[in-house]
């Protein structure tokens, strides 16, 4: 929210091209991920983008630090905040599934074990999903790899993000249930939606019109 | 501890002022000051606080077993005190009070589960001329701390109720809106709508929900839209508390929001939030909460507004740059027989509303430069006899002065 211009803060990694590919069609900005990525901040026709890991998406625009911003879904499920969701951006269509390996006899709920043990990087969702049905669950946090830990015992199955299902399958593990979809989402700071209503108003009507384009 | 942090000289001179020039501007509208406890019994915070606000309350039992929790909230405290101890002051009162609240929640305040508060509540009065008095009062706190920049956005929590009312949708249906409302998560609540073949004025105005924003004329464009009475009451209180904002001479910084989304379950009319520039946050909150002195065995209208301390300071801080302490006036050091002269000047500059520190240990000239530098004084006053002081301000030579002199010497300087 520094100074007049919107800001919007951008995903690193697999949603980043596709924004500025949405940024650009929406007419807004030119802006190669290349230079975003060289520069991390760049202002430029009446917009500031900046390019900050996915996680501290809300983060940026919960604090004001930017009026908008485009992040997966996933991420809201496990940083809810003040921000307004606005906009399905249709980006980045993956799903946040319960895999178990090949060989294990797990299914449906009526085979889970009294406690399932499972490793995520999203424990909160996880968590949420399993005690609404009334399941007991052992949440291991891990921050990469997760499609190991079954193979090495240290976990029943996995919830984790997919978006073919090609490294589960690699991994010889199979989806037992879809938690969510997810796609990219644009959010906004509930202060930048009241004090510069209009300017911000603006770049998510632009932004809503070409992400209703099918891609 | 995570959450909690110390406020050092320069932060607390600066919260403490803000909360100062809240309650006097609160005095000056005929707020009287209450102090109520940083403890309340959970029977007591039970009455009013919903399911999240009560799980977010640091509790613990006192001596006899019972459950006791820190204030997360003081409008409910005040509630307690009109509708007990003060239940035979004749209505409406008039109350304000400032003080601390904690939460457990790290992420609700940034990190800080120690927050400051000050707020006023109007009770036992009912009506659009009370509910602008409150909003009225709150942008002229904003001012009295020192923010000029803000704006302060009106709604009214009955618009949203009669829209659901009216919405044509199964009632599961209408509990995941509410949910969805609530996260202002407007995907979910795009795709929750989509699905019901049943369309109405009433669906567009959900979906429009955060760009219901404007001047008067959203009261007509909503008027168009809503068909039913409870829509159509908030409407027209909201008309009427726009007038009177206008008399009370702060149109210029009101906008009416009918998208506002706030703890419905508690606030019964018009409600406000107020944010200045470049902050993501809103820094003042208030509305008309009828329900609560009910509960208390009570009942009265009631309408209040909270102001937050801490983002208060954090916007002056933004807008003035980094907070400098006030400046002290005077460091008086001395040698030998200059101790009684020190003590006697350090009194009469004092008497005189100017801040002076006198030296604990007797220090030569070159030393007492040293330790005046440290000090941070705009003057140096050197003391060796009963009859003449050494005077020195910043980047000036000394000057040999009598000690009567001092004090009239420095006010002419610091403008008094």
């Amino acid at each position: 929210m520094s100074g007049e211009r919107t800001s919007i803060a951008i995903p690193t990694g697999v949603l980043t091209s596709g924004a500025l590919e949405l940024l650009a069609r929406s007419g807004l900005i030119q802006l190669s991920p290349e230079e975003l990525g060289r520069q991390l901040l760049v202002d430029r026709s009446g917009l500031r983008v900046i390019l900050v890991r996915p996680t501290d998406v809300p983060a940026y625009v919960d604090h004001g630090a930017a009026d908008l911003g485009i992040v997966g879904k996933d991420i809201l499920w496990e940083t809810p905040g003040a921000h307004y969701e606005l906009v399905d951006l249709h980006l980045g269509p993956c799903r946040l599934v319960l895999a178990v390996p090949d060989s294990s006899s797990l299914d449906g709920p009526e085979t889970w074990p009294p406690l399932v043990r499972i490793a995520t990087k999203y424990p909160r969702t996880a968590a949420a999903w399993f005690e609404s049905r009334g399941q007991a669950v052992e949440v291991v946090r891990l921050h990469g790899s997760v499609e190991l830990a079954p193979l090495v015992g240290l976990v029943d199955g996995i919830v984790d993000l997919t978006a073919t299902g090609r490294t589960l399958r690699e991994n010889h593990l199979r989806v037992t249930a879809v938690l969510g979809d997810s796609t990219a989402r644009l959010i906004a700071n509930q202060a930048s939606l009241k004090t510069r209503t209009q300017a911000v108003q603006s770049v998510v009507s632009k932004l809503r019109e070409v992400a209703g384009v099918a891609r | 501890m995570p959450g909690f942090r110390d406020l050092l000289p320069a932060e607390a001179e600066v919260l403490r002022e803000a909360q100062e020039s809240l309650l006097a501007e609160m005095r000056r509208w005929g707020y009287r000051h209450v102090i109520t406890p940083l403890v309340e019994s959970m029977d007591v915070l039970e009455l009013g606080l919903g399911r999240e606000q009560r799980r977010r309350l640091f509790k613990f039992t006192d001596g006899d077993g019972d459950v006791v929790a820190l204030v997360g909230e003081r409008t409910v405290p005040v509630a307690r005190l009109a509708a007990g101890k003060l239940r035979t002051a004749p209505l409406p009162l008039r109350l304000c009070y400032a003080g601390p609240v904690l939460s457990t929640d790290e992420g609700r305040f940034q990190q800080r589960r120690e927050t400051y508060q000050v707020g006023a509540e109007l009770i036992g009065a009912p009506g659009a001329v009370a509910d602008a008095e409150v909003i009225a009062m709150a942008a002229r706190c904003m001012e009295a701390a020192g923010i000029r920049r803000y704006q302060i956005d009106v709604g009214h929590a009955e618009f949203f109720h009669g829209i659901m009312d009216a919405v044509k949708l199964p009632d599961e249906v209408k509990a995941a809106v509410r949910v969805a409302l609530a996260a202002r998560d407007f995907v979910a609540l795009e795709s929750l709508l989509e699905s019901t073949p049943l369309r109405s004025a009433e669906h567009e105005l959900l979906l429009r929900f955060p760009a219901l924003r404007g001047g008067a004329e959203i009261l007509q464009a909503a008027g168009g839209l809503v068909r039913n009475r409870r829509s159509e009451t908030a409407l027209a209180e909201l008309a009427k508390v726009r007038e009177l904002l206008v008399a009370h001479g702060i149109a210029q910084v009101v906008s009416l929001d009918l998208g506002a989304i706030r703890d419905f379950d508690y606030y019964t009319g018009v409600i406000f939030e107020g944010y200045g520039p470049d902050l993501g946050r809103p820094v003042t909150q208030g509305g008309r909460y009828d329900g609560l002195l009910a509960r208390f065995g009570r009942p009265a209208p009631a309408t209040g507004f909270m102001v937050q301390l801490d983002l208060v300071t954090e916007m002056l801080a933004r807008t003035s740059g980094p907070v400098t302490m006030p400046r002290l006036d005077a460091a008086v050091a001395w040698t030998g027989a200059g101790l009684d002269t020190a003590l006697r000047i350090g009194s009469t500059l004092r008497l005189l509303g100017m801040r002076a520190v006198v030296d604990t240990e007797a220090r030569e000239p070159a030393r007492a430069k040293a330790w005046w530098t440290a000090v941070g004084a705009a003057n140096l006053i050197h003391c060796d006899s009963e009859s003449a002081v050494s005077w020195m301000a910043s980047g000036q030579r000394p000057k040999r002065v009598s000690p009567d002199e001092v004090a009239s010497h420095l006010a002419g300087g610091a403008g008094i």
